[in-house]
């Protein structure tokens, strides 16, 4: 789990923009996040899927962050989903009973498949 | 979990109706062995032979109810394995003493408080977690096996009281363990999978050439008809405190046997078993509880797993559960046909002797396989080792130990109590100077999360900690971190492991944390900096098992514990 600080990968799949992120969430990395979510969301982004498949873990301030943008994404009238959470990050999401509090899909493909 | 090879029908599986009956009925009679239990306190209790009949019936019943109490799978009772009950001569020793103290109600009634004791030792077991690592299961199971085997060699022999050896029991048994050890080597489909009922049908008729046994013998007592309701006549139960100490022992010596009984049977179950599955073996104790309680109720002595029919479960490669609901089902239901009581009850000596000396080499093998799959350091050898001394010597020189005092008969009585106890008791002895510890120190100002995952995940290597343990931890202090944000002074970090558990401590300047029951909601989370304080306080109790946060002058302790 070494050099685990935050990567941010924008891919364009149609309509969909994916954030692949890599590493760990934190507060320490937190902000990087929600500035890039902003800015797509004030590009006029309407379909945004952040995908955790190579997520480590994710901290409180990781939660925050996504929740303010999950509220972003509801007054920008886009859709904001998660894929691909599982292991470790799931069983954090699923601990705190903040998995249902999101969008999330199983795999990036089924994201995709539910283009709005 | 994967599925071995050989295993045919496992727990969750139920195998068609013809086959549970049968391997159902097999149980049954290898279960019946133990029904000589109840048959010597009732003697012992001068009843009459009426009452014996009711004796027997009732504690039919009793095993019945016991059998499908352990093998339950549910939340809060039950092990989910075919696990079946017997009466046991753990209880022996001390309802013995109780009976000649206070009659047969105050061996009933301390069965009683001695059920109720297992059943409330049941939700400790998970922190007593420590007492029984996988090494001293097998070896437990391996003794369970030695014993059994010792029992049916002597069953097997017909040693007079002179000490003489029978050759009609001889030869008995030993046709009957030939059928069964052929019929399971070298045969297969339904011989294969009910070699040990076979074996006992072919028991039965050599003993009858041989003049050991009668069909006579099955006619019921005088006045008893096919069917008949047992009288609860002879019942009654008292109390008494002098009785405690021993029933008390003998509640933590079943609990014992059956935390071994369980894990073979999960083993059985998976080829990639590494260490017993608590949630199971819970249940199993309060199921064995709940069940020696019931036995003292409709008047039996108290009960326990039964390691033989655990040990025909892995020879015959059926381990569903559904068997055991169905030998617990036609069990309790016999308890009102007098005359299958007797049938079962008079199973010949020699024949018994079979039964058990062929399972007890499944058991015994399972139980060292156990033992030597583990890595077998100083201390593990000298704890494995001398407590099988121990359990060999308790055979060997019963006479001398029989001397006992009679508080401590339940032990000295016992190979297998003797064994574990001794276990136990070596382990917790070796335990001393096994956990290693290691510390980091950070700077306040460099609070760098980088560094704690590199402490965390290198110290995990090299003790072989299970990474996904080590990842909580890490979790963890990166979370308190997080949440103490920039300290005065430096944090210290504190890892130390044994093979049960990690256990990080981290302290800093300033407040103790925070560590809410209930998680704060989503508006809240998001409206503050306080709200967020409070989820991380709630993903800590809930990622780690167990966790303390206090002052320490004017520095804070955050103690968090991972279970391994």
């Amino acid at each position: 789990m070494n050099g685990s600080s935050l990567d941010i990968t924008e891919v364009h799949s149609g309509q969909t923009c994916v954030l692949a992120l890599s590493g760990r969430i934190d507060s320490t990395n937190a902000d990087q996040f929600t500035a890039c979510v902003n800015r797509l969301f004030a590009a006029g982004e309407k379909d945004l899927v952040v995908d955790f498949k190579e997520v480590l873990y994710l901290t409180s301030a990781a939660f925050r962050v996504l929740l303010v943008a999950t509220d972003e994404a509801e007054r920008s009238a886009a859709r904001f989903a998660l894929c691909s959470v599982a292991g470790q990050v799931r069983e954090l999401f699923e601990m705190g009973g903040l998995l249902d509090l999101f969008t999330v899909h199983a795999s990036r493909d089924e994201a995709l498949g539910h283009t709005p | 979990m994967k599925r071995p090879v050989g295993l045919l029908y496992s727990a969750d599986q139920v195998p068609p109706p013809s086959i549970v009956l049968f391997s159902a009925l097999q149980h049954m009679a290898a279960m019946a062995v133990t029904l000589v239990f109840p048959i010597i306190i009732a003697r012992e209790a001068g009843l009459s032979a009426a009452q014996q009949t009711d004796v027997v019936s009732l504690s039919m019943l009793a095993i019945g109810v016991a059998t499908i109490l352990i093998c339950l799978r549910s939340r809060f009772i039950g092990s989910g394995y075919l696990c079946p009950a017997g009466f046991t001569g753990i209880y022996l020793g001390p309802s013995l003493f109780a009976l000649h103290l206070g009659g047969l109600s105050l061996v009933l009634g301390m069965t009683v408080v001695a059920g109720l004791m297992q059943f409330a030792i049941a939700p400790l077991l998970r922190r007593l977690r420590p007492l029984l690592p996988p090494e001293i299961a097998g070896l437990v199971i391996a003794i369970i096996g030695l014993s059994l085997a010792v029992l049916g060699v002597r069953y097997s022999l017909g040693v007079t009281e002179s000490g003489a050896i029978q050759p009609a029991y001889c030869a008995v048994a030993g046709v009957s363990l030939t059928v069964m050890v052929v019929l399971n080597v070298w045969s297969t489909g339904f011989l294969k999978l009910f070699c040990v009922l076979i074996g006992i049908a072919t028991g039965y008729a050599a003993s009858m050439l041989l003049g050991l046994f009668e069909v006579a013998s099955l006619a019921p007592p005088e006045g008893v008809g096919l069917l008949h309701l047992p009288d609860t006549g002879h019942l009654g139960w008292s109390f008494d405190l002098a009785t405690l100490v021993p029933f008390g022992v003998a509640a933590i010596a079943a609990t014992l046997r059956i935390m071994g009984d369980v894990s073979n049977a999960q083993r059985q179950d998976d080829a990639e078993w590494t260490r017993p599955e608590f949630g199971s073996i819970t249940g199993a104790v309060a199921a064995n509880g709940a069940a020696s309680a019931f036995c003292g109720l409709v008047g039996s002595p108290g009960i326990n797993s039964y390691s033989a029919s655990v040990g025909l479960a892995g020879a015959t490669g059926i381990t569903s559960r559904s068997v055991g609901y169905t030998a617990g089902g036609i069990y309790a239901a016999l308890a009102f046909v007098p005359v299958a009581g007797a049938a079962l009850v008079s199973m010949p000596a020699p024949v018994i002797g079979a039964v058990l000396f062929f399972v007890s080499a499944f058991i015994f093998t399972s139980g060292m396989q156990m033992v030597t799959a583990r890595m077998l350091d100083a201390r593990k050898s000298t704890v494995i080792g001398f407590s099988f001394a121990m359990a060999v010597m308790a055979d060997i020189y019963r006479d001398v130990f029989a001397a006992a005092p009679e508080l401590l008969k339940p032990i000295f009585d016992n190979s297998l109590v003797l064994g574990t106890v001794c276990a136990v008791l070596l382990n917790l002895v070796m335990r001393i100077g096994v956990r290693r510890r290691v510390r980091l120190a950070l700077a306040a100002q460099e609070l760098e999360r980088e560094a704690v995952e590199r402490f965390l995940f290198e110290n995990g290597a090299r003790w072989a900690a299970r990474r996904d343990v080590v990842s909580r931890a890490v979790f963890g202090v990166v979370q308190v971190l997080e949440v103490i944000g920039t300290p005065l002074g430096e944090v210290e970090i504190e890892a130390s492991f044994d093979e049960f558990s990690l256990i990080v401590t981290v302290r800093y300047q300033g407040s103790p944390l925070l560590i809410p029951e209930t998680r704060p909601t989503p508006r809240e989370i998001v409206a503050s900096e306080d709200g967020e304080r409070r989820l991380a306080g709630y993903l800590l109790r809930r990622s780690a098992d167990r966790l303390t946060s206090r002052a320490q002058g004017a520095r804070a302790e955050l103690v968090l514990f991972y279970e391994h």
